[in-house]
């Protein structure tokens, strides 16, 4: 019995971690600022269940709170904010990014191969029927940082940054079973914070630059 | 009685921000309160290395002996809370005269004293959890300053700022996290294991290939933070567009907080591999800092950028001291100690640099000798002593570095910093002496406005003479007692 419920929590798991992924690659995929706020949102919700699965299986009733703080943070507080700063600033679109769309999915797939290569001596420590979608996690990790790199509007950038978050997220839930609660309710609220900075400076850039576009950041030189 | 010392540390500056916070609009005197109370950590952190000086066990405080203060955390107590008064005591809203709003100088206090409440967690902080909270928030306190005038620049500067420290904090919990992965995969999860005591007592039996894989996220992640090339890439903007008090904490004393914290992940990390891993990776992004900061020295057009990358530049040099055993590691810390007296000096002095010439182009600022002669000279002073110069401090701590290298077997390594220094020395000489002699512009007003405020920045120039020309024996035993902590053989 122990065994059935250990294969059904790793095949759970690993399939939580690749949807997450799958949202996450969606960045680069879709131009819309509005489907990436939802791309996020879907995220998000799927990771927070995912947490539900680990604390059930995983017999770790802390996780219960933190996927539901997770939930109420990432899933209802901050796409909410989101929302209202793409309508207020008016942008629709990600015009062109550095890298175009066919290129960056072929990207992102060579990112998570590399992410696989990466964790090989993760993976094969681990004894948690969790392991399996812990390089996931780390191409999750990698795809954020390449959205951050390559797209051009400042809100895209955000999402970008709160995606990384996510993978890292998705990282603990998977291959520690979640970290110690003050520390993860601590780094909510970082999270937090920090994106409600972030929030305002692109209220700044957009009242500064006329623009979000981060291709006009280029006033200081030498 | 010396664990109620934690809260004479970490009070003071939660109760500035929040008087700031509580009196609306913004008055002088709230700025000389906070001054004042930032007095109260500098006399607990000078406590605290007394206690350690003395020999005594590394006191702890807190739930689950959350706050530690061992060597290592009160030589950067120190550091922050000197920086901090200096920082309060020149901030703007002080003294009638200033370009600010009541509103952003309400800002201004509370930030600020919440970054100072942030950066001290950081050092004193025992759980690895705790350090990486407090340094993220430091970037979003710090970064509420740094636009305070909502120019194009500034608001360029603090996006860059937020986002890519924001980004490197985040690898930096990643690594966080694969080394709390690796405990939990040896001992299962444990309220206290990401205590550092309890880590570095476990590291031994950890696993190499995981710990290199963590260490290399929170060198890149950290190393943002701390102003490391490649990661560097937002310093010289965020240093340059800040009000001048908060470049001075940044420069002299956030960008050590950052090296603190990759100094912790180190010793764990040494304790595992037992190899020269982190040593090398040191060695490569502090060589690989010095050069991108040297030749930036060269090009650099804006005093307040030259200040920025001097600061990546010691940055550099740190780190290249931190990848050279213990000789290299007596080096760097007493290295952290002279940048940190010289840095914030050097800024504050730019800022009324800045207040009398209106531009921060080193070109169109001449005759400082004549406008401002104190301010000139001790600009010209903390110059010299920053490029390395003896009577100073810092031409100690990089003797020192050589002698470290030399032992260590990396000759071409010295030879090569040894040349870089040279050009960053150039580079600052000839800035200097554009900016010193001259005729200054016309209707430029000559002689100093207030010439006394700037009576503690002698203190500065009196500490940096003393540790350039002895070694005060307290100083050696805390440093000999960090590298025991830092570079075991």
């Amino acid at each position: 019995m122990n065994f059935m419920n250990d294969a059904l929590f790793s095949q759970l798991s690993t399939l939580g971690a690749s949807v997450v992924l799958f949202f996450g690659i969606a960045l680069l995929w879709r131009r819309s600022l509005h489907s990436y706020v939802a791309a996020f949102k879907w995220q998000s919700a799927v990771l927070a269940l995912l947490f539900v699965i680990v604390g059930y299986f995983g017999n770790d009733h802390e996780l219960y709170i933190v996927a539901i703080v997770l939930f109420g943070l990432k899933v209802l507080i901050i796409p909410r904010y989101l929302d209202r700063l793409q309508a207020r600033i008016g942008i629709e679109r990600e015009a062109t990014p550095y890298v175009n769309v066919a290129s960056s999915l072929i990207i992102a797939g060579l990112l998570v191969l590399f992410a696989y290569a990466v964790t090989r001596p993760v993976v094969s420590l681990s004894t948690l029927p969790t392991r399996g979608g812990l390089p996931l996690a780390i191409g999750l990790i990698f795809v954020g940082l390449f959205v951050i790199i390559t797209r051009k509007k400042a809100l895209t950038q955000v999402v970008g940054f709160l995606v990384l978050e996510n993978g890292i997220a998705l990282l603990a839930a998977l291959g520690t079973y979640g970290i110690p609660l003050i520390v993860e309710l601590g780094v909510f609220l970082d999270v937090l914070m920090g994106f409600l900075v972030m929030q305002v400076f692109v209220y700044h850039i957009q009242s500064t630059f006329d623009s979000i576009d981060v291709d006009r950041l280029n006033q200081l030189r030498h | 009685m010396i664990h109620m010392n934690f809260i004479l540390l970490l009070f003071p500056p939660l109760l500035a921000a929040l008087l700031a916070f509580v009196v609306k609009p913004y008055r002088p005197f709230i700025g000389w309160i906070n001054a004042l109370l930032s007095l109260i950590p500098l006399g607990a952190a000078l406590r605290f290395a007394a206690h350690v000086i003395a020999g005594n066990e590394a006191p702890t405080f807190g739930p689950g002996e959350m706050f530690r203060a061992d060597g290592l955390s009160a030589l950067l107590m120190v550091c922050v809370t000197s920086a901090a008064f200096i920082a309060l005591f020149f901030s703007p809203g002080l003294r009638g005269e200033t370009t600010y709003t009541p509103r952003q100088l309400r800002r201004y206090h509370v930030s600020m004293n919440l970054f100072i409440a942030a950066t001290l967690v950081a050092v004193s902080a025992n759980n690895v959890g705790i350090l990486w909270i407090a340094v993220e928030a430091t970037t979003i306190f710090s970064a509420f300053v740094i636009p305070l005038a909502l120019t194009k620049e500034a608001v360029e500067a603090s996006w860059k700022y937020i986002l890519i420290c924001s980004v490197g904090i985040a690898l930096a919990f990643a690594g966080t996290v694969l080394g709390y992965f690796d405990f939990v995969t040896l001992s299962g999860r444990a309220e206290n294991a990401l205590n550092w005591p309890v880590l570095l007592e476990t590291a031994p039996r950890l696993h190499p290939e995981v710990m290199q894989l963590a260490f290399v996220f929170i060198l890149i992640g950290y190393g943002t933070k701390a102003g490391i090339a490649p990661m560097h890439t937002w310093l010289p903007d965020a240093h340059s567009e800040a009000p001048a008090p908060l470049s001075a904490m940044m420069s002299g004393v956030l960008l050590a907080v950052a090296t603190y914290a990759i100094v912790r992940w180190k010793v764990v990390v040494d304790a595992t591999l037992r190899s020269n891993y982190t040593n090398n990776l040191l060695l490569a992004l502090g060589l690989l800092s010095l050069l991108i900061a040297a030749f930036s020295l060269v090009q650099a057009q804006n005093y307040k950028r030259m200040l920025a990358y001097s600061s990546i530049e010691h940055t550099g040099l740190i780190c290249l001291g931190l990848g050279l055993g213990p000789l290299g590691a007596f080096a760097a810390m007493l290295h952290l100690l002279n940048h940190a007296v010289a840095k914030p000096m050097l800024f504050i002095l730019a800022g009324r640099v800045l207040h009398r010439y209106h531009t921060t182009e080193i070109d169109r600022v001449s005759g400082l000798l004549k406008v401002m002669p104190w301010t000139g000279g001790l600009f010209a002073a903390a110059i010299l002593a920053i490029i390395g110069l003896p009577p100073f401090g810092l031409f100690i701590s990089e003797f020192a570095l050589f002698r470290a290298g030399f032992a260590a077997g990396h000759p071409w390594l010295m030879g090569a910093v040894l040349a870089l220094l040279a050009v960053a020395f150039v580079a600052l000489i000839s800035h200097l002496n554009k900016m010193l002699y001259g005729a200054p512009a016309e209707g430029l007003a000559v002689g100093e406005t207030s010439g006394w405020q700037i009576a503690p920045l002698f203190l500065s120039v009196a500490v940096l003479v003393t540790l350039g020309l002895t070694q005060p024996a307290p100083l050696t035993t805390l440093l000999n007692q960090i590298v025991a902590i830092v570079a075991r053989p």
